[in-house]
């Protein structure tokens, strides 16, 4: 029964920041209609300066706060530079594949950058609060007070995303845009703008969950491209075009991966993504929110 | 068969193989087994080439075909002591049927599905080595080696050095694959992929059944990255860290930036992708850099030309140079 809770428990926690790299995924796939393989180099990128602010002496929030500033600024970045200028050869018959190819020549660099500033080292991430077992009344609970912290913050940004989407103006003018330009445009919204908005609020999303996920293992240049394809993974179970369903696939993945880890061994751990990943595809492609029409397969 | 372009394309792999010997004699060991390599990712490049290229699909998963490749042949060698000159044509028929079975998965997706799950796959196949020790000998991974040169050879070219020799074995199987390629390239086949990579719905409108050929392609391009796994392999150590995924993505650089749309793009892109990190070494080796830079210089480089070339010259070296050809096909 404790091997299954533990199981569950980290599942859930793990399943939190899958969600988050998914919606990352799904925001910019719905904004601009590439999938960013860069998204988790971003994020290494801006935990390594969450890292080196922390290793001067600055406290773990103020290195929180810039990692999700340099985040957002580092997604508005790759689009503005890299991203847009691609728009130029739309037409070609490369179409869908230039921006993939793009996106994972930005993650070339900023694993190599990341290796030239700090050396490749794999170096640990603090967590800022305690992440041994919890204990209730003298009993060690299966999960730790940075489950918790994981998980609580994870929900406070998808209320966040929910209420920006549902309830605010720029909100609905991204929702518009991403449904359709053309009509977007003629009805004045800025679609640049919100092109560039979805790559920030993906950027530091990202960052947000690079910064969860890193106390988990060590950080090197490489270490969160397995981060990425599981959100990958978790986005096209969802759908990946739907964000409540980038949420689910996440959880889904989490929980997944954590019984599998449990119950099987670490090994079968990629064999099972692969295997959900065909699964779901050969199932149901458009995922489990995801819609027939808006599938851009 | 054996019509004027069949004729042509002879003589160029001809031309092409007497200057790989000719350069093969001049260079020094280094730079023989360097070459051997340029030659295998010319293979694996040229998969891709005819994947992406030719067809408009993306995969990310060749890394994992050529493992699948390397491992066939090195089990075959190892285990059932078959000939390398066997087990080379088996692992290849073995190749085919894996990027059969990938194929009509992925005939279904395009774009960034099938770039993510070719990823995932380029990822979960290398696992199955450590997941099935006792057979794929898990992270130490399998020895093969070139068998010893026959005889003939020893006297025509005098005290064969291991690497030579590793460089002549290679190219024989390397000239027959690029023969094939040209002659794919100009093909009724060809045409009907370029046409799919153009327009979808054209072609299927043009009597081109669209699915079948998806995976036609598939298989094809898995054929010549499992015999570039197997070259690969044979050069001393069949393993998982032989074939991670940043094998897959140097071969999608050295595709993009030599020129995705046709053969000699793919060799422009194989030379970039071996050589850049010794030429990087050489200009750089005047200066007194620290390690860390030089250690990451190449990838750092190799990633900012795949960025520029994306975003400026998306046909690549060999796009822009034949220009005019390229816009005629």
């Amino acid at each position: 029964m404790n091997t299954f809770l533990t199981a569950l428990f980290n599942g859930t926690s793990r399943g939190a920041i899958f969600a988050l790299v998914a919606l990352g995924l799904v925001l910019v796939w719905r904004g601009s209609g590439v999938v960013n393989f860069a998204q988790m180099g971003q994020a290494m990128f801006t935990t390594y300066i969450a890292s080196t602010l922390i290793a001067h002496g600055n406290s773990y929030w103020i290195a929180f706060l810039v990692a999700l500033i340099a985040g957002g600024l580092l997604g508005g970045v790759v689009d503005i530079l890299v991203m847009r200028p691609l728009h130029k050869h739309s037409g070609s018959s490369l179409n869908a594949t230039i921006p993939i190819i793009a996106s994972l020549g930005i993650l070339g660099v900023l694993q190599a950058a990341a290796g030239m500033f700090w050396a490749g080292e794999e170096r640990g991430f603090p967590t800022p609060v305690n992440s041994l077992g919890l204990s209730i009344s003298g009993k060690v609970m299966p999960f730790t007070e940075f489950d918790l912290f994981v998980v609580g913050v994870v929900i406070l940004v998808l209320i966040a995303t929910t209420i920006f989407f549902t309830r605010t103006g720029v909100g609905l003018a991204m929702r518009a845009s991403a449904l359709n330009e053309e009509v977007a445009r003629l009805s004045g919204i800025k679609v640049h703008y919100m092109k560039v908005l979805s790559w920030i609020i993906s950027g530091a999303a990202s960052s947000l969950a690079g910064l969860l996920v890193t106390p988990a293992s060590n950080l090197s240049p490489n270490s969160l491209d397995l981060i990425l394809i599981i959100g990958f993974t978790s986005a096209v179970v969802g759908g990946l075009d739907s964000l409540p369903g980038a949420v689910i696939g996440g959880f889904a993945l989490g929980l997944v991966i954590s019984f599998v880890n449990v119950y099987l061994t670490p090994e079968n751990v990629f064999l099972a993504i692969l295997l959900t990943l065909v699964l779901v595809l050969i199932v149901r492609p458009q995922g489990i929110m995801g819609s027939k029409v808006g599938r851009r397969v | 068969m054996f019509n004027h372009i069949g004729l042509r394309n002879a003589l160029k792999t001809l031309i092409f193989g007497l200057l790989i010997v000719v350069l093969g004699d001049i260079f020094g060991a280094y730079n023989q087994s360097q070459l051997t390599v340029a030659l295998i990712y010319f293979v694996g490049i040229l998969s891709i080439t005819l994947l992406t290229g030719l067809s408009g699909q993306i995969s990310l998963g060749q890394s994992a075909l050529m493992a699948v490749g390397g491992y066939s042949t090195a089990l075959l060698m190892v285990k059932s002591a078959v000939a390398v000159w066997w087990a080379i044509p088996i692992s290849i028929v073995l190749s085919l049927i894996a990027g059969w079975m990938l194929g009509i998965t992925a005939a279904r997706l395009s774009g960034p599905y099938l770039a993510g799950t070719t990823l995932v796959m380029a990822l979960a196949i290398p696992s199955l080595a450590i997941r099935f020790e006792s057979v794929f000998a898990g992270d130490v991974g399998l020895q093969i080696n070139w068998p010893e040169p026959p005889k003939f050879m020893q006297t025509i070219f005098g005290g064969l050095t291991i690497e030579k020799w590793q460089l002549f074995a290679t190219l024989v199987w390397v000239l027959i694959a690029l023969f094939l390629i040209m002659n794919i390239f100009h093909s009724r086949t060809g045409r009907a992929w370029k046409a799919i990579r153009d327009n979808e719905v054209a072609a299927s409108l043009a009597g081109i059944h669209v699915q079948r050929v998806k995976v036609f392609v598939f298989v094809i391009s898995s054929g010549f990255a499992g015999l570039a796994g197997a070259l690969y392999g044979l050069r001393g150590i069949v393993g998982p860290s032989v074939y991670p995924i940043s094998l897959s993505l140097s071969l999608l650089t050295g595709a993009v930036l030599g020129g995705i749309r046709n053969i000699v793009g793919a060799g422009i892109g194989a030379i970039i992708v071996v050589f850049l990190p010794d030429w990087i070494n050489k200009v750089t080796g005047s200066f007194e850099l620290p390690q860390k830079i030089t250690d990451y210089l190449p990838a750092l480089v190799g990633s900012l030309l795949l960025i520029l070339t994306v975003v400026f010259s998306p046909n690549g070296a060999a796009g822009s140079i034949f220009g005019k050809n390229a816009k005629k096909k």
